[in-house]
């Protein structure tokens, strides 16, 4: 390497990386709605568990767009499965 | 950001965009016209097949009648108001056991009306389902039926949209604001069409990312709904009370059945649900379970002040024997604040918010989408291209490039005929075809299949400018039927000045598509020749040909 303050490159890693924001970002998706939920106590289920259900999508689908910005798809699960672990236990401590 | 993240994010937005862009065309072209599918609705609709209204309490005694003698109208019965009078005929529908909840095909249409000596006649109502299978098209990118398989690849075909979205702003934010307001028209045709097809994903980009979010809710809604009912509400969801009409079983046979005969009379009911929200206008009534012990009306209705929970507006609900509302839930200008915003969500995908301009600015932004992902294609296509180098021979141009070319021009095209096509025929098959559905599909898919068969045989550059043609004469056919039902009432066809919206909406899309088919034979004769798009031959063949005729 010529430049040596360049940073090192940033890995494709394709699959790894499209598996982490498939199924972590669904994951996570699915938390953030149970934590939806918590905050819309006061709201009946059938109107709060349609504002949760809305909630899956963009959240699943903005992890997935972003998830290829990780610099290999190791940090991707890694990163992932933390926010996924920080998420259910902010869940629990909610509830 | 860094370089190696908008490399990255060009492969995203390359393969996303190339997997998703031609079922998303299907999609865009079909909603657009989706957008206006009641003035279809009516433009399609034989004079025959048409009730005159009446005062709406003169329809009470066929009210009451159907729902007393009919247990399957007695479950969901509607009735059509315009203004202060009402369409005496009372409609149902009996869904095939097993059948998909959305599949219209699985649906058998019946109608009441009373005859001469008021008594209750029952016919079973064949639906033409045009402008439905124009829906349906729609809602899952180009397959024939609306079924869970189906919408499950179209669910597929969304995320792929939405990834395809963001990863296109990922690669065009850095030069945002230097490309934004840039157009460069000029030699180098492939920068323009990037610039345009930047300009127009940038600006519609709201747009794009209400459309892709709603569709994938609507793809895997009850997905979604069975794992957060297991794993958040507990198993509630699923029991929650608003989804049992009729109240518990256990409980029929204590309860006397409710007479239909003491029911309101409509005007009341109207009433009723105009007091709850001001602006209100009722369409129609949907009388549920009106023997049962949780009797309801949901009186139909469009609020043009207000946000429309649904594409045909929204509905209060009215207990039929008091009069009292019972929920304003669903009800245009009377929902809570939680339910409106969920409500925005389905007015943001289907236009059923403000005044007359929202459906056509949504028509307009549906048609730019579908160019959005015909001119991603072509960018995909001319990104491959082998040049020339001065002095070199003609280079060969790569065969997934010519392949992806002709899918494009086939795809897209024959979507555009076929729809053409398959609304015109609404104005020749009313007394001639027993199945009129079947025949709205068959035309269709007919035009498309081979509008693609002949695009892969010819390729895309012999098979783009005859296609484009076609697109022209089917699109024609539209204003033509009605011209032909004017002029020759004895043809069958009609024509209809209220709807007269339809015929010229499409005469002005038949003139853009003899100025796109120009432009493309010009290109085909004359543009540069290293290019799929190139078939110079066909300019000597005509002028042969003219040639040929001179000599005579």
């Amino acid at each position: 390497m010529t430049d040596a303050t360049a940073k090192p490159a940033i890995r494709t890693d394709w699959l790894s990386k499209t598996l982490a924001g498939l199924l972590l970002g669904l994951t996570l998706a699915i938390i953030a709605s149970g934590l939806l939920m918590v905050r819309l106590d006061g709201i009946p289920l059938p109107v709060s568990g349609q504002l949760a259900m809305w909630l899956v999508p963009p959240v699943w689908l903005l992890v997935l767009s972003l998830v290829y910005f990780f610099r290999s798809g190791l940090r991707a699960w890694a990163w992932l499965l933390a926010a996924n672990a920080l998420a259910l236990g902010l869940w629990w401590w909610q509830q | 950001m860094r370089a190696d993240h908008i490399r990255i994010y060009k492969s995203v937005h390359t393969w996303t965009g190339i997997l998703a862009g031609l079922a998303l065309f299907i999609a865009f072209y079909a909603g657009a016209l989706t957008v206006f599918k009641e003035p279809l609705r009516r433009w399609s609709t034989p004079p025959a097949a048409s009730v005159p209204p009446v005062p709406m309490d003169a329809v009470q005694p066929l009210i009451v009648q159907t729902l007393t003698s009919t247990p399957a109208a007695a479950r969901s019965a509607t009735l059509k108001l315009e203004g202060e009078q009402a369409i005496p005929r009372l409609q149902w529908q009996v869904r095939t056991p097993g059948a998909d909840d959305h599949d219209e095909s699985a649906v058998r249409h019946y109608s009441a009306m009373l005859d001469a000596d008021g008594s209750v006649q029952v016919h079973e109502q064949p639906q033409p389902l045009l402008v439905e299978f124009i829906d349906v098209l729609h809602r899952v990118v180009g397959l024939p039926t609306d079924t869970d398989p189906h919408r499950w690849i179209m669910g597929v075909i969304c995320v792929l949209y939405f990834v395809a979205l963001v990863s296109g702003v990922v690669v065009l934010l850095p030069s945002l604001v230097k490309d934004f307001f840039a157009l460069r028209v000029g030699r180098n045709k492939k920068r323009m069409w990037l610039d345009a097809h930047n300009v127009v994903g940038i600006v519609s980009l709201p747009f794009h990312i209400v459309m892709a979010l709603s569709a994938v809710v609507f793809a895997w809604h009850d997905q979604i709904y069975a794992v957060q009912d297991r794993l958040i509400h507990q198993g509630q969801w699923s029991q929650a009370p608003a989804r049992n009409q009729g109240g518990p079983d256990f409980m029929r046979g204590f309860m006397p059945e409710r007479d239909p005969a003491r029911m309101l009379p409509p005007s009341q009911l109207v009433q009723a649900a105009r007091a709850a929200a001001p602006g209100f206008e009722p369409t129609g009534l949907q009388y549920l379970q009106v023997k049962g012990m949780r009797p309801v009306v949901r009186v139909w209705g469009k609020n043009p002040q207000a946000v429309a929970p649904r594409a045909v507006g929204g509905f209060a609900a009215i207990d039929p024997y008091t009069g009292d509302l019972q929920a304003s839930d669903f009800l245009p200008g009377a929902q809570s604040t939680p339910s409106l915003f969920i409500s925005s969500f389905f007015a943001l995908h289907m236009a059923s918010f403000g005044g007359a301009a929202v459906p056509w600015l949504y028509f307009l932004l549906g048609l730019a989408g579908a160019w959005l992902f015909y001119s991603g294609n072509l960018l995909w296509v001319e990104t491959r291209r082998k040049a020339q180098r001065k002095g070199d021979a003609m280079p060969v141009q790569r065969r997934d490039t010519a392949l992806m070319a002709a899918a494009t021009v086939g795809v897209c095209l024959g979507c555009v005929a076929g729809v053409s096509l398959t609304l015109a025929a609404a104005k020749w098959l009313p007394g001639r075809a027993a199945d009129i559905a079947a025949w709205h599909m068959g035309v269709y898919y007919a035009v498309f299949f081979a509008s693609v068969a002949l695009a892969f045989w010819r390729g895309a550059a012999r098979a783009a400018a005859p296609l484009l043609w076609l697109a022209v004469a089917c699109t024609l056919a539209v204003p033509a039927s009605s011209l032909l039902g004017w002029l020759l009432p004895a043809s069958g066809a009609w024509a209809d000045g209220a709807t007269l919206g339809v015929d010229l909406t499409a005469v002005a899309g038949a003139l853009a598509l003899v100025w796109m088919a120009r432009a493309t034979a010009r290109r085909v004769r004359s543009g540069a020749q290293d290019s799929v798009w190139s078939a110079p031959d066909m300019l000597k063949k005509s002028e042969e040909k003219a040639a040929a005729v001179l000599i005579q």
